[in-house]
């Protein structure tokens, strides 16, 4: 059963990976990414970290890949748009042979390590351990990492709503150099 | 059934014990926080007239934020931990913290014209500014790679946006989406290396990491592990081969943003290279070893090749930044082996202090020249000794002392460096050294080709009307100059830095 589990999720992560880059049209590929976060999804819930399933479910298939959605329907991306042009003609092979090249090597050091790796640290039996867990990891050992990540957020307003502005900035001077 | 739930709540409210901390220690960071706050709301009210007084007030909160840091270091040696040791205040962070703020002081001097006389969006800017420079202080004192990792996203993200911040122009652009793009990747394969580290070790804490790996018996992931690592962290200070958006971010993004990038960016990168290689990765130092000196060989030899065929002096100046990280590098090379263990956090941390004067010297000048020119070339330079006496003069100081020659700071810091490299004593290491041996006397073949216009070449133009520096570059260029001279005349200020072995719980395995 487990087994099972773990190949119809890899399964699907591994297809709606494939799905985001190989598609031509970029909803297609949206859509395959969120095969992918589901994917993910059932693993984290394989694993019994209900939370991170529920928010892996919440958050990134719901809400951020229909934001992506939103912003390629109002873009109106053009879907025969020409992928296919190409600076150097030895990106493209380079590339293939980087991207195999990586996955083999990973794959024969995850193969190598699979049997020697230590036991993650166990778990407590009661459900709600995980999110009791997690907060307590988050509101003590992390708490400052996590306190930042709200000035991250202050950042990405600012910077996002500077760069798309349409006004050609507070004078609309400009400068030749 | 709920309300056993609720008491099992209240038990575990019972068991909570609220981390500690220390607000003295955390004290330049809630200054910068405070500050980045100030700035936001401020610029909303004042009108464009007044946007000038946003440059005053970023470099006020820059020095405010540097008072905690000195009272820190007058107080005491003992280094003060907070999270479980996960967050340290030593002698290591705090010296390294002045530098981030005394850089931040003289960028914000160097782009209060650019930003006013170019039209550009200026409060938001040195927000931006500011908490790039806040997600530097805290990666000093940061010893756990979530902290680490969200340090490194908030200096970097601003600095995505500052690249393109010449909004209009197309190549301002391209820089932004190109440090973007590449920057997100390093990103990920840094956070791809990191998940190996912890799924492998089960923790996040660099010296629990430490204590966890073990030499010579490396699981493969791990070796993958620190591979991705040190890539992802590659980009970051430009290492070749992981450089190609240096060169192009740097000549698109506005003139003071480049040096932002150059010095900031780039030590900041180091000083997570430093912190991740000393503490988690001593024992995989067989894998470190090799790859960082490859890295460091072929930055430095690729950077100064490059630059020597350079006609734009902000890409010049952007190779020339490329090959001196790979001098940085060499320190970091020998770390663990032979004598050099003490003396591989100080040669790299001179090098990063002087080298921050010296560079942002240099750009004060380039922004200086370039606002009469509006060229970038490096024949723009012709005959600025003619019309420019004190340009001329300070533009030698930088350029010698980027070249490395005596009684400069930068000869310092590159004596620092082989002395290091020699004491380590095998051969890899005077491999290395021979290396640079052989590119700093390349460099200073293109360094003294721009001194070779300043000096000798006749203006461009004809035009030799003297140039109007505007008095915040004028500070700018003093608080370098002065930097520059001083440390190289004066070693001994500096020097004492020696005595920061203990990045904590560094070495002492």
């Amino acid at each position: 059963m487990e087994l099972l589990v773990f190949v119809a999720a890899s399964a699907m992560v591994l297809g709606g990976a494939l799905g985001v880059i190989l598609m031509r049209n970029p909803v297609h590929s949206a859509l395959g990414l969120v095969l992918t976060l589901f994917g993910v999804a059932v693993h984290f819930v394989a694993l019994e970290a209900h939370f991170l399933a529920a928010v892996q479910v919440i958050v990134y298939a719901g809400a951020i890949v229909v934001l992506f959605l939103f912003v390629i329907m109002l873009l109106g991306v053009d879907s025969a748009e020409d992928l296919k042009v190409d600076g150097l003609t030895i990106q493209r092979p380079l590339a293939a042979i980087i991207g195999i090249g990586t996955v083999a090597i990973v794959s024969v050091a995850v193969l190598r390590t699979r049997s020697t790796i230590a036991a993650g640290p166990a778990l407590e039996a009661s459900g709600d351990s995980n999110i009791r867990l997690l907060s307590r990891n988050l509101f003590s050992d992390q708490v400052l990492a996590f306190e930042i990540t709200s000035v991250l957020l202050i950042v990405a307003v600012a910077g996002t709503v500077l760069l798309t502005r349409k006004q050609s900035g507070p004078t609309g001077a400009r400068k030749g150099s | 059934m709920i309300f056993a739930g609720s008491q099992s709540v209240i038990a575990q409210i019972n068991q909570w014990v609220a981390p500690t901390i220390d607000w003295h220690a955390l004290a330049p960071e809630l200054v910068l926080i405070v500050g980045i706050n100030l700035v936001l709301f401020i610029d909303l009210s004042l009108g464009a007239a007044k946007k000038w007084a946003m440059a005053t007030l970023t470099g006020l909160v820059f020095l405010a934020a540097f008072i905690p840091v000195v009272t820190l270091a007058v107080i005491g040696d003992a280094s003060r931990e907070m999270f479980d040791g996960r967050y340290v205040v030593d002698g290591y962070s705090l010296i390294l913290k002045a530098i981030f703020l005394l850089a931040a002081y003289v960028l914000v001097l160097m782009s209060q014209n650019e930003l006013e006389e170019g039209g550009y969006y200026q409060g938001e800017f040195y927000v931006l500014m500011m908490c790039s420079v806040l997600g530097m202080v805290m990666m000093t004192s940061a010893r756990d790679l979530i902290a680490i990792f969200v340090a490194l996203e908030l200096l970097s993200i601003p600095a995505y946006m500052m690249a393109a911040w010449r909004k209009r122009d197309s190549r301002s652009n391209e820089a932004g989406v190109k440090y973007y793009l590449l920057g997100v990747f390093a990103s990920a394969v840094l956070l791809y290396g990191m998940s190996f580290l912890y799924g492998t070790t089960g923790s996040t804490k660099l010296t629990d990491i430490g204590a966890s790996l073990v030499d010579g018996d490396l699981l493969g992931l791990q070796v993958l592990a620190v591979v991705f690592v040190l890539g992802g962290l590659a980009f970051k200070i430009s290492a070749v081969p992981f450089h190609s958006w240096a060169p192009d971010t740097y000549e698109g993004a506005p003139t003071p943003v480049t040096a932002f990038l150059s010095v900031a960016s780039k030590a900041a990168g180091f000083v997570a290279l430093m912190s991740i290689v000393m503490l988690a990765l001593a024992p995989a130092n067989s894998v470190v070893r090799p790859m960082l000196w490859v890295l460091a060989a072929l930055t430095m030899t690729v950077g100064n090749v490059m630059a020597l065929r350079q006609t734009n002096i902000v890409r010049m100046l952007a190779y020339s930044s490329v090959s001196q990280g790979g001098f940085i590098l060499m320190p970091l090379v020998v770390i663990g082996t032979g004598n050099a263990g003490d003396s591989v956090l100080r040669a790299v941390i001179v090098y990063l202090l002087i080298y921050a004067f010296m560079n942002l010297g240099a750009f004060s000048i380039v922004i200086a020249v370039a606002r009469r020119t509006r060229s970038g070339e490096i024949t723009s330079f012709g005959g600025l000794f003619g019309y420019a006496p004190g340009l001329a003069v300070l533009m030698t100081i930088f350029m010698a002392s980027l070249a490395g020659i005596p009684p400069l700071g930068g000869w310092i810091a590159k004596f620092n460096v082989f002395k290091t490299v020699l004491d380590a004593g095998d051969t890899a290491a005077y491999v290395l050294a021979l290396i640079g041996a052989v590119n700093t006397v390349i460099a200073a073949a293109y360094y003294m080709r721009v001194l070779r216009q300043v000096w000798m070449a006749p203006a461009p133009d004809g035009d030799v009307s003297p140039i109007k520096v505007p008095s915040s570059i004028q500070a700018a260029l003093a608080i370098t100059a002065v930097g520059t001279v001083l440390l190289g005349v004066l070693p001994g200020l500096v020097l004492r830095f020696g005595d920061i072995t203990d990045l904590t719980g560094a070495l002492a395995r």
